[in-house]
Order: C-alpha cells, then sequence, then structure tokens
C-alpha cells in the first residue's frame, strides 16, 4: 500500500522543491496549524476563520494550482468555449474532512477563477446543516449551481464535478457520461480496489490535496506579489460565505454590490 | 551547479516543443541556440517569441557558440549518425530522441563513438518520468499482484507525419526503404517507428528481457500513405510473462502542418495504457489521465484536453545530472540496443508471418 506522506514530509517537499529552482524565501514558514507565531503561515484558505488576517498569515488558494482548474479556466479564458453562460458545480465530501463552509468557499472562488468575475448574488438553501445548493451570479451574468454535501462516509474522497456550458461549446472534469472523477490507476486484488492518481512527478507519493497544498505554498513563494491578491479574495470569500447562510436563514437572495460588499 | 549550456538540432521532431518551456525554466540549463533544418522551421519557431537565436546551419551555430555542452538532438531518425559524429568531434553531450538508428551497424558507431569521446548520450524514452509509471513500478516492487503472467500496453497515437514529413518517408523514419511484406505496397517506418516505448516499459516493469515477439500490421486507415499505421504485437519475455501491445496511429487527424489545437479527430489523440495481470490481482493504468474535457473550438469536437505533460522535467533533471556527475543515464545506448532489436524482429515478422526469436 501507499507510504502516507505527513506534515513534515509535505514541508520537506515544498523545501526540496524551492531548492531545486534557486528560490530563497526570506522568512520562514510553516504548512500546518501549530507552526511558529514568527514564521509565514501558509494554510488552505479556509482554515482561516478570520477576514483581516495578519501578513505572515497567507491564505493558500490550493485548488487553484490544481492541473484540472488550471486547464479549465484557460478553456475559458482563452476562448475555446465561447459565451459561458452556465456553470454547475458539485462537491461532495466527509464531515473528518471539510465542512459544508470549507466546500463553499472552495467551491465560489473557483467559481470567479475560472469564470473570471465576480459574484453579485447568492442564494442559499442547507438542510441538516449538511446539504444543500447555493445560485450564484456573476457580474458578467454568468449563473453557478453549487452543490455541497458533508454526507460522505468517514475518509471518503472529495466527489467533485465542474461543467461550464457555453453558447459555443461545453468543458468538464467528468468524462461525458459518468458520475465520478477517474483515476489514472485502479488495482483489484484480494485486498479489494484501491485507486491512485498520480499526477505531478517532482511529489511524486503526495495525495492530490498535499500536491496542490505544496504547489499553491510554492507559488506564493515564488511569486510574492500574489500574497497581497489571495489575502484579498480570502476576505472576499470569507464574506461570500456568511452571505451564504444568511440567504440560507433568510430564505431570500442577497445581492452584493461591484465592490463586493452585501 | 553551474548551468549546462545547451542547443536543439533540427527542430523537426514532433517532440521539439516539449523541450522549450523546461530548458527555459530549469535553473540548471541555460538555452543558447538552436539550429533549424530549413527557412519554415526557423519561422516557426520564431514565431514563439523565444529570444535564442536559431541558424540554418548546424556547422555555424556550434561553430559561434563553441560553449555548446550539450544538444537536444531533434531530428529525423537518418540525421542522428552525422549529428552523432559532429557532436562525438566536439565532445558535445547528446540527448537523443527515442531512436538513435535502426540500422545496427550505425548503432554500433554510434556506440563507439559515444564511449570513445567520453560524452554522455541520453536517449529520450519519456515515460520513464511519468508518475503512473512510477506508480506501477512501485506496486510491482511491492508485490502487490503476486507473480505477473500477462502485460497489455498501448500506445496509439494520431499520426504526427503530416506536420513531420519524415515520420511518412520510409528512408528518414527507418532509415531505408524495405517492402513491409511480400506484396505489400508499404514500407517499414511508420507507427512502430514512432512508438517504442511500450517494448522498453515492460523491460523495465519486469525485468527481464524479449523471448519472441510476433507482429502483423494491419490495413492502413490512412490508405495514401507508403508506411504502416496499424499493427499488433504478442509474445512471451525470457521470464514467462506475456504481452499485447497496440503502438498503432489509430487515431485519426487532421492534416495540419503545424501541430495545435484540433489536431484530433478522436478526442484522445494519444494514450498509454497498461493492464497488468498477475496471480494476485490486475492493474489498469492510464499513463495520461484523467483529463478535462470540451467540445469547443476549433471544430466542436469532443476533445480531451490534457492536464499532465510534464514528463521532460525529470528527464532534464536526469540528464543534467549525468553531464555534471559524470554518470551513466539510465536510458543509455546499451540499455536501449535491445529495444530497437525487438522492434526490428516486429517487421521482421510481420515480413515472414513467423514468430522470431530474439
Amino acid at each position: 500500500m501507499n507510504v502516507i506522506k505527513n506534515n513534515k514530509d509535505t514541508e520537506n517537499a515544498l523545501t526540496g522543491l524551492l531548492e531545486k529552482y534557486n528560490i530563497r524565501p526570506t522568512q520562514s514558514y510553516h504548512l500546518f496549524k501549530g507552526g511558529n507565531a514568527n514564521e509565514i503561515s501558509m494554510l488552505a484558505g479556509f482554515e482561516f476563520t478570520e477576514a483581516i488576517l495578519e501578513k505572515n498569515q497567507i491564505p493558500l488558494l490550493t485548488w487553484r494550482l490544481k492541473r484540472k482548474f488550471i486547464e479549465l479556466k484557460k478553456i475559458v479564458g482563452e476562448s475555446v468555449i465561447e459565451n459561458v453562460c452556465l456553470f454547475r458545480f458539485s462537491c461532495m465530501g466527509s464531515k473528518d474532512k471539510w465542512s459544508l463552509s470549507s466546500l463553499l468557499y472552495r467551491e465560489m472562488d473557483l467559481f470567479e477563477f475560472i469564470g473570471n468575475g465576480k459574484i453579485i448574488s447568492v442564494q442559499t438553501v442547507i438542510s441538516d446543516d449538511q446539504a444543500g445548493s447555493v445560485l450564484l451570479r456573476l457580474d458578467n451574468n454568468a449563473l453557478c449551481s453549487i452543490e455541497v454535501s458533508i454526507q460522505m462516509p468517514s475518509d471518503s474522497p472529495l466527489i467533485d464535478r465542474h461543467e461550464i456550458i457555453a453558447q459555443r461549446g461545453v468543458t468538464s472534469d467528468l468524462v461525458v457520461d459518468t458520475q465520478i472523477p477517474q483515476s489514472s490507476i485502479y488495482s483489484f486484488t484480494k485486498k479489494g480496489e484501491t485507486k491512485y492518481t498520480d499526477i505531478d512527478m517532482e511529489l511524486f507519493g503526495f495525495d492530490d490535496m498535499q500536491v496542490d497544498h505544496i504547489r499553491s505554498a510554492f507559488q506564493i513563494l515564488k511569486s510574492p506579489g500574489l500574497t497581497e491578491q489571495w489575502q484579498q479574495q480570502h476576505k472576499h470569500l470569507v464574506t461570500l460565505v456568511q452571505l451564504a447562510f444568511e440567504s440560507n436563514r433568510k430564505h431570500e437572495r442577497i445581492t452584493l454590490n461591484s465592490g463586493g460588499k452585501a | 551547479m553551474k548551468p549546462v549550456k545547451i542547443a536543439i538540432l533540427s527542430l523537426t521532431h514532433g517532440h521539439t516543443r516539449k523541450y522549450y518551456q523546461v530548458l527555459k525554466e530549469n535553473p540548471k540549463l541555460e538555452w543558447i541556440a538552436v539550429y533549424a533544418e530549413t527557412e519554415l522551421v526557423k519561422s516557426n519557431f520564431q514565431k514563439l517569441g523565444y529570444d535564442i537565436p536559431c541558424y540554418l546551419s548546424e556547422k555555424e551555430m556550434f561553430d559561434k557558440h563553441p560553449d555548446i555542452e550539450a544538444v537536444v538532438m531533434a531530428s529525423a531518425n537518418r540525421k542522428h549518425i552525422g549529428q552523432f559524429r559532429e557532436c562525438a568531434k566536439r565532445g558535445i553531450h547528446v540527448l537523443c530522441m527515442k531512436i538513435p538508428t535502426f540500422d545496427m551497424q550505425e548503432y554500433a558507431e554510434i556506440v563507439a563513438m559515444v564511449e570513445k569521446a567520453g560524452i554522455v548520450c541520453q536517449v529520450e524514452l519519456e515515460m520513464h518520468y511519468n508518475p503512473v509509471v512510477a506508480r506501477m513500478k512501485d506496486i510491482l516492487a511491492k508485490n502487490e499482484l503476486g507473480k505477473i503472467s500477462a502485460i497489455n500496453a498501448t500506445n496509439i497515437t494520431l499520426s504526427p507525419l503530416w506536420a513531420f514529413p519524415w515520420q511518412g518517408i520510409p528512408e528518414e523514419s527507418y532509415g531505408k526503404r524495405i517492402q513491409l511484406s511480400p506484396g505489400d505496397k508499404r514500407f517499414r517506418g511508420g507507427a512502430l517507428c514512432d512508438h517504442p516505448h511500450v517494448f522498453d516499459l515492460i523491460r523495465w516493469l519486469t525485468n527481464s528481457d524479449f523471448e519472441f515477439v510476433y507482429a502483423e500490421a494491419g490495413p492502413n486507415i490512412r490508405p495514401d500513405i507508403e508506411v504502416e499505421d496499424t499493427l499488433l504485437v504478442n509474445g512471451k519475455m525470457k521470464n514467462g510473462i506475456s504481452f499485447l501491445f497496440d503502438p498503432s496511429w489509430s487515431r485519426l487527424e487532421e492534416r495540419i502542418l503545424i501541430p495545435g489545437p484540433g489536431w484530433e479527430v478522436f478526442p484522445k489523440r494519444m494514450e498509454v495504457n497498461v493492464t497488468l495481470s498477475g496471480e494476485e490481482g490486475i492493474v489498469l493504468a492510464d499513463c495520461f489521465g484523467p483529463n478535462v474535457y470540451h467540445n469547443g473550438n476549433p471544430n466542436d469536437r469532443y476533445t480531451v484536453q490534457y492536464t499532465y505533460f510534464d514528463e521532460w522535467i525529470g528527464l532534464m533533471d536526469e540528464f543534467v545530472d549525468c553531464v555534471r556527475n559524470k554518470k551513466t543515464p539510465k536510458i543509455n545506448l546499451a540499455w536501449h540496443q535491445k529495444t530497437i532489436e525487438t522492434m526490428n524482429a516486429c517487421y521482421e515478422s510481420i515480413s515472414t508471418g513467423k514468430v522470431v526469436y530474439l
């Protein structure tokens, strides 16, 4: 079986990449909660609950470094599909790893990242604090639905779908006529079925969430100018998540102005 | 570590463009020149916007840049022998495309030249740096499947010959014009010459060599070309593992001169899938998946947009390490010779209709 990489391995892998590409961070850093307060703290954005962060707290939008989302953004941005109208996202995880807030934080950022716009309205329905849906609109008029649930069994992988429908063409991270993401390797033995999705040779052995975490931290240390941009986006996303829950409480759509304020 | 000063020769191989990004981004490399075989090739290169001096004469490039330490030999197979002679004479290390030559006398000459000149020669078989292949190697090393009985592998692509015409010319691709089989109007030099990977991978994954091969060419799906485009190969390894390979050009393409969006007619333009069947279980692997998909520009066809093509990073890391630290690459000429001999045996089998023992 695969040897599970721990937090130390993850930080060591980042160090290795930095050394390989001659990038010298000006300050020491950590990638997980509980690190030294004087260091740069690079956690996934949804791990920071406050909207306003200290200078050394960098919310990583880790999914933005995931290859499939980079390609979807290119397909939209380079007009491989033209005049995007509708986004259909779905994201289902388990309670031990995800919350509705963290899923919404991720998916709303992906809508803005791939759709190249800012969310201007939010309408949410949630049941049992564990599952629901959000309808969103961007300032370029694209509409989006996000299904979210944290009712997958413990230790389940994140099951997601990102389909984008345009006047010319459709793009998706799922193969046509399938419901769940594919893996690159399926192993069938007496122990059952095992799946692997190895996508990064420089970070071989890390799972895809760890790869995204390392790649996004690497990107920040390589391009420090990104820090402020991601901190601003974090502030915006924390607000959006709060508004999503507010919409659910009030049973009404909440409209934001062009500055992202409700 | 001092960066290795590197150039690219010819720019006529289908993999050439894979090197541009890694030569630019890898701090261990300093890309200092390219030689383009024709004005058209030079013009196409210059449109990409790389600020690299581009020459129409190989000699002029070498003379103007005596500090070139290594080259990527990105040329037609027939050109390799001459370029090896020049590089050996100048003491320049070589990263050679996947087929140094099919002529075993030439092959021996290349081996001798490289050895005498004391240069590194690494053969470009990039699947060794693919993470799915690494996972298969790991699964086998841990014996999770028990004794392996059979391996099936595809190396199926579209045909690159409209963009890289030498791949459809028997003399340029195979080295000489040899009829595929008695009565067949086609010649050696097509899909088989383009797809050594599966022959190489099975040796690497099983730590064994070929006992025998049997191959047949199917009818061409492109009846207007003079080299084979579909074929199937099976046989056995010396350790008893049976195999089936499909190294065909069985995905049709638009006949465009420069590869780009819309090249593919079938949604997935290139596939390397491997099945490992062992006494304790089975593994199915797709070396280039999963991906994202669209049916947009330019042809509104359902299309696989690949999310992973980074083999060249690891490949160049190894090459630099070998050059700087005087190491022998994993895929060196001695290792690769048996793969080339086996591919020649496949052509012999196609011609004779018989199993060929290695």
